[in-house]
């Protein structure tokens, strides 16, 4: 693909994005000696590294998803500024999840921004996105295509509440697919909300310290493994628990996934779902656009999700827009 | 005004979200409660996905980049745009419906009339500039949802979970009528569109068989091996199973009509059995195979491949490779339909009609046990033949569907281990997954490629896999991935050809992948040599 040359402050290396300025990877894929961590999602967070930067909160998960981790780490909050050889490091709020954040690294020979995920509509657990503006936007697009506009969030969460309900209404289970970080906890407080009692699965369950230390609570939540699911109880599971026991043996059930694939009618037979709601806590396709114009970057580079497509439609809207290559490629498992 | 398309739009959007059959039933037969007439019979064979009856035989056959085209204009996205969205969302239908602007949702959007007198003008319009005027045309008024189920009537596919069975059941359930008389009225006139209006008018009974409409075939269930039936073996009769295209041939007077299973009129093709039925005496309509013939007997369909798709063979390859109809069924006599009596009744009234002659009678034969099945089974792959039929003598003829009435056995070729040298995104339900395997065998060092596989893994299956792959790539070409020949599959197939479409010189026909060996190294893949051992058998070589 295009040669990335040109970014200022930044390396392409076969292990990742690196900034050379701090000697740090953005979020590299495998085990760095320093990795700059935009968020906790295994995709971006990858085990083993010697030294971790990140949120407070994305270093808490990191823990929590990684007990085995004996590494340093280095917390950054929102809008501080690191130094270093002339260059200047700053995060901001992604708007993706709880603790995820954009990075701006700025110095002699310009600025870039590094999206990780993000998303600029409001989210329930993340701080507002921000939009910096920097000379080279380096941004993620897995919806960067026109056919993914998710319907608001509200509508889609109002929907969420009435799938619950007429599941109990008909003595059904409503079985919630919702990625474990993020989502699942998301979709517990809409429904503790509503005044819905929910069951999580264990790896959102374990989570919800990291949630509960930034403010949020769970009254009406427990744990999958404290006693079967009950009518009346929505159960949260990952999207890859649809065709396991765990979901099998509820014998009345109505499952609901929660995706910015829903959008795709083949996602209802892919995980046997009866309601498609498209949720996600990725920016969709004008979000996208429209981050690319508060970023008003003169030159953008694309990478995660619909590259090419979303350069290519970024150009005939006159930007100066490519595909990065970065060797590896990582599915995404959080949309 | 005329009633909106709108109604059948939504049917088959709620039909496509709901699970249960009885549910989409209900859809299917609200929308179709209110109309009557031409609208009920349009929006009836909507319904089932094509504005025309089956004894039409017509397809709208509009190309994939045609309506493409019509969309690019419509929506204002570029031509690459709408070809990656239809990949990513996994259908071209959805994906327009997605692209439309959103004051698209406002629209009143079109009438059920309009819908089929456009579609079918499609079908008369040679030039692929004429269909795409008409195609932008509808899309341009229709609301997104319209213009996602028209886009999948066009493309032959609208994927909602129901068939036609779905729609005889909804008429039936809108006009309470019984639903053996919808489904009889339906086969009969080989129009859902007129048998739902005659359904809501209470005159079911009087729609009648008609000669020279094509009608569904009957379809056996697979079996293993002769244990499956041993139970019931007394119900049945047992034939040989050819190995040739299987045909109805409706006949009056001189007039002879050849169907295939696609429904299509073959008729051309094989002169020498419309010349022949056309000389034998009385009206009939039979169900049976077209196959090579060669010294009093049934040639390999290897021959008669050969005659495939010629419209007018040539003398000399008429004279090569003569083919002839061997009946084993009759679904008509003179004026009366036989689909309602026995296979017994049936079998009398054909072999009475074969004594005219102009065809080949299939032999009947009786396995009192699984072992008689198996010698039964054995002399009819001594004959050249594919295997048996075994057909339930107290069985009636389900036009166009697959029971248990009639089992057929036949026997499943070796399987190859190959390895996997590409693989790409695969469409439709799985679409966004590495699912499309290319497959190679061993030629000395090097690995030539000799297939391509879709099915036989688990969605999960799939997914694991494609991390794999996605680990091992070594180059990309658009969609196609290279990968390092690492994994093993065991694949099977129904048969192996020669063919210039890959390296290794052949191509195997429906291959599934039916394990991956993890147990196996590259190294320890079939080679090419092994491939030609199985064609030649195949051939009898």
């Amino acid at each position: 693909m295009t040669d990335a040359a040109g970014i200022p402050h930044l390396e392409i290396r076969p292990e990742g994005l690196f900034v050379p300025a701090f000697g740090a990877f953005l979020d590299p894929h495998g085990p760095a000696a320093r990795a700059i961590v935009s968020h906790a999602h295994s995709d971006h967070a990858a085990a083993g590294h010697g030294e971790v930067w990140g949120t407070g909160s994305t270093l808490a998960i990191y823990r929590r998803r990684n007990p085995e981790w004996s590494g340093g780490a280095r917390p950054l909050a929102f809008e501080e500024k690191l130094e270093a050889a002339g260059v200047t490091l700053e995060i901001f709020s992604s708007g993706h999840i709880l603790g995820a954040a954009q990075i701006r690294v700025s110095g002699p020979e310009g600025s870039f921004l590094y999206t990780g995920d993000f998303r600029r509509r409001p989210s329930r657990t993340a701080a507002p996105a921000a939009s910096p503006v920097a000379d080279v936007l380096v941004t993620e697009c897995t919806f960067g295509l026109p056919v993914f506009r998710f319907p608001p969030r509200g509508e889609s969460e109002r929907r969420l509440v009435a799938a619950c309900r007429a599941a109990a209404d008909e003595g059904a289970i409503a079985v919630v697919l919702a990625y474990a970080l993020g989502k699942s906890q998301d979709a517990a407080l809409v429904l503790t909300e509503a005044g819905i009692p929910t069951v999580l699965h264990g790896a959102a369950w374990k989570l919800l310290p990291e949630y509960e230390q930034a403010g949020f609570s769970f009254p009406l939540s427990r744990p999958y493994d404290s006693g079967p699911v009950r009518p009346g109880e929505a159960l949260i599971v990952p999207p890859s628990c649809a065709r396991t026991s765990v979901v099998r043996a509820l014998k009345k059930r109505r499952i609901v996934y929660l995706s910015g694939w829903a959008m795709r009618d083949a996602s209802r037979a892919e995980h046997d779902a009866d309601v498609l709601l498209p949720i996600s806590d990725h920016a969709d396709f004008d979000e996208l656009v429209e981050h690319v114009d508060a970023v008003h970057p003169s030159r953008v580079w694309t990478h995660h999700g619909y590259a090419r497509d979303f350069a290519r439609i970024l150009s005939a809207r006159g930007a100066a827009a490519a595909p990065l290559s970065e060797g590896g490629e990582r599915a995404a498992e959080d949309a | 005004m005329g009633s909106p398309y709108r109604g059948v739009a939504d049917a088959l959007e709620g039909a496509a979200a709901t699970r249960g059959k009885l549910a989409k039933i209900e859809r299917m037969a609200g929308a179709l409660a209110p109309l009557s007439g031409p609208e009920l019979a349009a929006a009836a064979r909507l319904l089932s996905g094509s504005p025309y009856a089956e004894w039409e035989q017509a397809v709208t056959s509009v190309g994939w980049a045609t309506v493409a085209r019509a969309a690019s204009a419509v929506t204002g996205w570029d031509l690459e745009t709408i070809g990656a969205s239809a990949r990513a969302i996994g259908d071209l239908g959805e994906a327009i419906g997605l692209l439309l602007p959103p004051e698209a949702s406002g629209r009143s959007g079109l009438e059920i009339l309009e819908v089929d007198d456009r579609l079918r003008a499609l079908s008369a319009r040679r030039k692929a500039a004429e269909k795409a005027e008409i195609i932008e045309d509808l899309l341009r008024r229709a609301s997104p949802r319209e213009a996602k189920y028209l886009v999948k009537t066009l493309s032959g596919g609208l994927r909602v979970g129901a068939d036609l069975a779905t729609v005889e059941e909804a008429i039936a359930a809108a006009f309470g009528s019984p639903r053996e008389a919808v489904a009889r009225a339906r086969r009969d006139s080989g129009d859902i569109g007129e048998t739902a209006a005659m359904a809501r008018e209470g005159r079911l009974d009087e729609i009648r068989f008609r000669l020279f409409h094509p009608i569904g075939f009957m379809l056996a269930s697979p079996i293993e091996n002769a244990e499956e039936v041993a139970g019931e073996l007394s119900l049945f009769a047992a034939e040989d199973k050819f190995d040739g295209i299987r045909a109805h041939a409706h006949k009056s007077g001189s007039r002879v009509a050849l169907f295939s299973r696609t429904l299509d009129d073959v008729t051309a093709q094989f002169p020498e059995i419309a010349l022949a039925l056309g000389a034998a005496p009385g009206q009939f309509l039979l169900d049976g195979e077209i196959v090579a013939w060669k010294d009093d007997r049934v040639d390999s369909f290897f021959r008669l491949q050969r005659r495939l798709g010629r419209k007018a063979p040539p003398a000399d390859l008429l004279a090569e490779i003569p083919v002839a109809f061997v009946a084993y069924d009759c679904l008509a006599s003179g004026e009366t339909p036989l689909f309602e009596r026995a296979w017994t009744e049936r079998r009398a009234e054909l072999e009475r009609i074969a004594a005219g002659g102009g065809f080949f009678l299939s032999a009947v034969r009786d396995a009192a046990t699984p072992a008689e099945l198996e010698d039964l089974f054995r002399a009819a792959r001594e004959r050249g033949n594919e295997g048996v039929m075994l057909k339930r003598k107290d069985s009636v003829y389900l036009a166009g569907k697959r029971g248990r009435a009639w089992r057929k056995w036949k026997k499943a070729l070796a399987t190859l281990d190959v390895v996997v040298t590409a693989v790409e995104q695969g469409n439709g339900k799985r679409a966004g997954m590495l699912s499309d395997y290319t497959f190679a065998v061993r030629d000395g060092d090097r690995l030539v490629n000799i297939g391509k596989a879709y099915t036989g893994l688990t969605d999960e299956e799939i997914r694991k896999m494609g991390t794999r792959f996605r680990k091992i790539t070594t180059a990309r070409y658009g969609p196609v991935r290279a990968v390092a020949p690492e994994v093993v599959l065991e694949v099977a197939f129904d048969t192996i050809q020669k063919s210039t479409r890959h390296k290794s010189g052949y191509a195997l026909r429906f291959p599934r992948i039916v394990r991956i060996r993890e147990d196996k190294l590259p190294a320890e893949a079939d080679t090419v040599q092994r491939v030609e051992e199985i064609w030649r058998g195949i051939q009898g070589m």
